[in-house]
């Protein structure tokens, strides 16, 4: 029986290495890609966080401005973070 | 909750990648019908199995939410979908390039392997708009569950009328009655696809923790009385 993948001749090496790299490299961009975006998310998280944080330790020294998207004051700059939550992100 | 044991998981993801590589190209034999080619073998069968099971995975969650009705079983049917979508889009281009290296064609239409792995791509591709297109968040996510059953139960379907159409093409290494795979390449082919299946579980568990910490913040903003223009993602099911 004249099965096609059979009667193809098998490609000599340097050529079939451009396809199997080929194969090997989409899947690691792709991949790659996957992880990218995932880790923006993860970094927006972040930065959300860090202003609730800072907000909330406003609030309890008796601020009430809302900060971050939602509201119409700027967002709390880095230097307003809490104190201690850059030793705190480097040491996880 | 959903961050507990990422980190083992993820390092055995590597190790089991590393060694899938490593068999495949330093212990595997050569072909001796493809030669070389044949080694996209042991990216793309096990991606299409993963993403297939993927997809009954998704399928079953969604029972599970219909029956239960609680919210997380669709953020875990969502995310195996998703996760699954991502793996078919990896499917079909490595299968692509296999083809165009053994077949001389990029795509070849009378073959029923690759034009069912298509159908069940594109009908889960319709996933997104169909979640998209609901915006009472209960409703969506009990049609998103309707769907993926329904979806879910094509797949097992779709496989085996596949494997009962006789096909002069697409080759079949499993139980065959000329002999199958040999022992050195079915070893590496299982490793493969365990590499692939713990990378899928990998992925899933990171995505239903970036969505679990996404939805965790929205309910801290809400309680801090900060709304969030936007509401953040519509598609994306609230995982607390």
């Amino acid at each position: 029986m004249d099965f096609l993948p059979l009667a193809a001749p098998a490609l000599p090496l340097d050529e079939a290495g451009k396809y199997v790299a080929g194969a090997y490299v989409v899947f690691l961009v792709l991949v790659l890609i996957y992880v990218a975006i995932m880790a923006a998310k993860l970094q927006r998280i972040e930065r959300e966080l860090k202003e609730l944080a800072g907000f909330a330790e406003n609030r309890a020294n008796g601020e009430i401005a809302a900060p971050g998207r939602g509201s119409e004051e700027p967002s709390i700059s880095d230097s307003l973070a809490p104190r201690g939550a850059e030793e705190a992100a480097s040491d996880v | 909750m959903y961050g507990k044991g990422l980190r083992p998981l993820s390092i055995a993801t590597v190790v089991a990648i590393a060694a899938a590589l490593s068999l495949t190209f330093f212990y595997a034999p050569l072909d001796a019908d493809q030669g070389f080619i044949q080694k996209i073998f042991y990216l793309h069968v096990p991606l299409a199995i993963v993403a297939l099971c993927g997809f009954v995975a998704g399928g079953v969650f969604a029972i599970l939410h219909l029956r239960s009705g609680e919210r997380r079983w669709d953020a875990y049917s969502y995310v195996a979908i998703h996760m699954s979508v991502i793996f078919g889009v990896a499917v079909l281009v490595t299968g692509s390039i296999w083809a165009k290296a053994s077949w001389g064609h990029w795509w070849v239409w009378d073959e029923p392997t690759l034009v069912s792995f298509l159908i069940v791509f594109l009908m889960y591709a319709t996933y997104y708009p169909f979640r998209y297109a609901i915006e009472d968040p209960e409703r969506q996510a009990r049609y998103a569950s309707v769907f993926a059953v329904t979806a879910g139960a094509f797949v097992p379907l779709n496989f085996m009328a596949v494997r009962l159409a006789e096909s002069l093409v697409h080759p079949r290494v499993f139980a065959t009655t000329s002999g199958g795979l040999p022992g050195s390449m079915m070893l590496t082919f299982l490793v493969s696809l365990l590499a692939m299946g713990l990378l899928w579980l990998t992925l899933v568990k990171l995505e239903l923790t970036a969505k679990s910490a996404s939805g965790q913040l929205k309910r801290l903003r809400r309680a801090i009385d900060a709304p969030l223009p936007g509401g953040g993602s519509r598609i994306a099911p609230e995982v607390s």
